[in-house]
């Protein structure tokens, strides 16, 4: 039961303006990581020097930012039981996000363009079918759902015309430890939701690429990015980026067999750079980066160990590895740029995505 | 199956790892090995290949001291990868190979070969041309030329690449390194070379023939044509043995293990692991996976600790 005092601090932070990403240093990236014992939260500047940093009680997967207040949602690693939202300046956990019983939050989430509604990615926790869960960000309480159209959602995003894009990942997992359990029969796809949840448009893979989990994706205008996981032999030479314009049908890119097999047929994170020219994806279980052009043709495979995030500079891409780094990335190579005693966690989040 | 702990550990006194002494005891030396029998390959001035299979032997023998090594001039280019294009489930080698057979021969000139595809080149190429299983469409000669001319080239580039890459990785978290930006990361590099060797031994090498009990794929074993399988196995283990021994003394129990294990292997008396179909072959298969998996365990129990490192924070996690 909520004491007098926190029902008065909660009506407080809800009546206040909420404090602006300016006070909070004006970050350009989020990140989780691993600081000695403790798991942490930074804001970074674009070169990925450390802003802020708010400690997290236990190791987070991904984040998503308020488009306005000095506010980051961090979520759980799957099967993901909560979620925090964290105030960016004070370092105050302001709402712990609960999914509704039988759900769990499934890695990612958005907010809208006003920063009104937070949608998040969640799974039933019995047979995996997807759900966006809605959240009204007065004070974060949980306002409704919508069907994700595929099992196992992992990244959505929103585009600016407020339309989601959904990865579908197609994995069935075991609500308990994340077993997957449909690896023969997975169909993982793409959907189109409207600002309101309708189901706009839907792409499969073609049969062969079932086993190819669409799980990360990066948007540039209205055009869709798409990075894959090979549930099927590393071995096979498999598309690891897909490019989507809602209402085509999805384009694979063809990656030389070196690159595939540098890849380990994994790619963990996506990011286009500013400009559109360039899109990366990252492969820590192959301690490698693959660099396309704007259109998906294979430019570069770069290597370093444990590499994962990945978010837009102005002309090229930024990428975190586990050894605490950040790298600008581009088709000729690897350019370190900062480096602190964190091992960054899967994803970094580009504040104005 | 045991995985390492996923996280960085960075120990208060670690012993002295000495990535000199695997730069240059392990690495160059095996190299220049690679370099040397690969120039001789090229050399030979016949596409008899009977005279071709033995100088073919040699290089595939010099080539596994140094095919766990993924990383530096060896990943470039994916020359690496050229070199022993394996496991190729989809025969994307033979396909391509037999492309370059029958199209434009100009493609076999030495500049052009090597924008081939990775799959149609290096020792898996030459062994389909060496040790056909199938009739070839047309006489091999030309490209048995181009196959080994490409595969010295690749050899020599590796070998000059390392002149410069050796330094890098010696001189890790020196000022003006970005490459390693700190002296761990270069353990944490030959580490992580030490352990996906022996998991590709154990998971691929053996685990791809051995299928499942009820669906073995004896075919699938590596370099079954010219009966090198086992021998991969076996040469595999001593180059990993080697680096360990190089990286850091006082292991005993993972020298004990990979002991153990090429005494299994020597007991095998089974060269392309045909074994795998028949359920007592099976089983000294199985035993032998299992050993390698256990010096797999006792590599994280033993040099983790004394490198200060672990493997990745990410790589091990999935999202």
């Amino acid at each position: 039961m909520a004491t007098r005092r926190a029902f008065l601090a909660g009506l407080a932070a809800a009546s206040m303006p909420g404090m602006s990403w300016a006070e909070a240093g004006d970050p350009t990236y989020l990140a989780a990581g691993k600081q000695g014992a403790d798991f942490v939260l930074h804001g970074l500047s674009v070169a990925g020097e450390s802003i802020f940093h708010l400690a997290l009680p236990a190791r987070g997967h991904a984040a998503t930012a308020h488009p306005n207040r000095a506010e980051a949602v961090a979520f759980a690693r799957r099967p993901g039981t909560y979620a925090l939202v964290l105030n960016c300046v004070t370092g105050a956990v302001q709402h712990r996000l609960t999914p509704p019983d039988g759900r769990q939050f499934n890695g990612h989430g958005a907010f809208s363009a006003g920063g009104d509604l937070l949608m998040t990615s969640e799974v039933l926790a019995e047979g995996s079918e997807g759900r966006i869960g809605l959240w009204e960000t007065r004070r974060y309480s949980r306002i409704g759902e919508w069907a994700s159209g595929g099992i196992g959602p992992h990244d959505l995003r929103r585009m600016d015309d407020g339309r989601i894009v959904v990865a579908n990942g197609g994995i069935q997992t075991d609500p308990g430890d994340r077993t997957k359990l449909n690896v023969d029969t997975m169909r993982p796809n793409l959907t189109l939701l409207s600002a309101a949840g309708a189901l706009l448009d839907q792409v499969e893979l073609p049969p062969e690429l079932r086993q190819n989990s669409i799980r990360h994706l990066a948007l540039a205008g209205k055009r869709v990015a798409f990075a894959m996981q090979w549930e099927g032999d590393l071995a096979d030479p498999v598309p690891l980026l897909g490019l989507w314009m809602p209402g085509q049908g999805p384009r694979l890119s063809e990656m030389p067999p070196e690159a595939v097999r540098a890849m380990q047929g994994y790619a963990g994170s996506i990011a286009i750079s500013g400009n559109g020219a360039l899109i990366a994806i990252t492969s820590a279980k192959g301690g490698a980066a693959t660099v396309f052009d704007a259109g998906g043709q294979h430019l570069a495979t770069h290597h370093r160990a444990d590499l994962s995030g990945a978010a837009a500079r102005a002309r090229d891409v930024i990428l975190s590895d586990g050894l605490g780094a950040f790298w600008a990335c581009d088709a000729a190579g690897l350019t370190p740029l900062a480096r602190a005693e964190v091992a960054w966690d899967n994803h970094l989040v580009a504040l104005r995505a | 199956m045991l995985r390492a702990v996923a996280f960085i550990i960075f120990v208060a006194s670690p012993v002295a790892a000495d990535v000199t002494a695997v730069v240059q005891d392990h690495v160059l030396p095996g190299y220049a090995a690679f370099d040397r029998a690969a120039k001789g390959l090229a050399a030979m001035d016949t596409c008899d290949i009977e005279k071709l299979r033995p100088a073919y032997q040699g290089v595939f023998d010099a080539w596994m001291a140094v095919a766990h090594l993924h990383l530096g001039p060896s990943e470039e280019k994916g020359r690496g990868l050229a070199i022993a294009f394996w496991p190729d489930p989809k025969g994307q080698g033979a396909k391509a190979q037999r492309a370059l057979m029958l199209g434009d021969p100009s493609v076999l000139d030495p500049v052009n070969f090597a924008d081939q595809s990775v799959a149609a080149r290096g020792l898996m190429g030459l062994e389909r041309l060496l040790y056909p299983q199938q009739p070839l469409p047309v006489d091999p000669c030309p490209l048995i030329r181009a196959t080994s001319g490409d595969l010295s080239r690749m050899a020599a580039e590796i070998d000059q690449g390392w002149v410069d890459f050796g330094q890098t990785l010696i001189t890790a978290g020196q000022p003006g390194n970005v490459t390693y930006l700190t002296a761990p990361e270069a353990n944490q590099e030959l580490l992580t070379q030490l352990l996906g060797g022996l998991e590709f031994l154990a998971d691929d090498r053996l685990g791809r023939p051995l299928g499942s009990f009820d669906k073995p794929f004896p075919m699938r074993a590596e370099a079954r044509a010219s009966g090198r399988s086992l021998r991969n196995v076996r040469l595999s283990l001593a180059a990993l043995r080697a680096m360990a021994v190089a990286l850091v003394g006082g292991i005993p129990q993972t020298l004990a293990a990979f002991d153990r294990a090429d005494a299994l292997a020597a007991k095998l008396d089974d060269p392309v692991l045909a074994g795998v179909a028949d359920p007592k072959g099976r089983l000294r298969i199985e035993i032998l996976q299992q050993a390698i998996w256990a010096t797999r365990d006792a590599v994280l129990a033993e040099l983790v600790p004394a490198l200060g490192v672990d493997r990745g924070f990410n790589a091990e996690d999935g999202d």
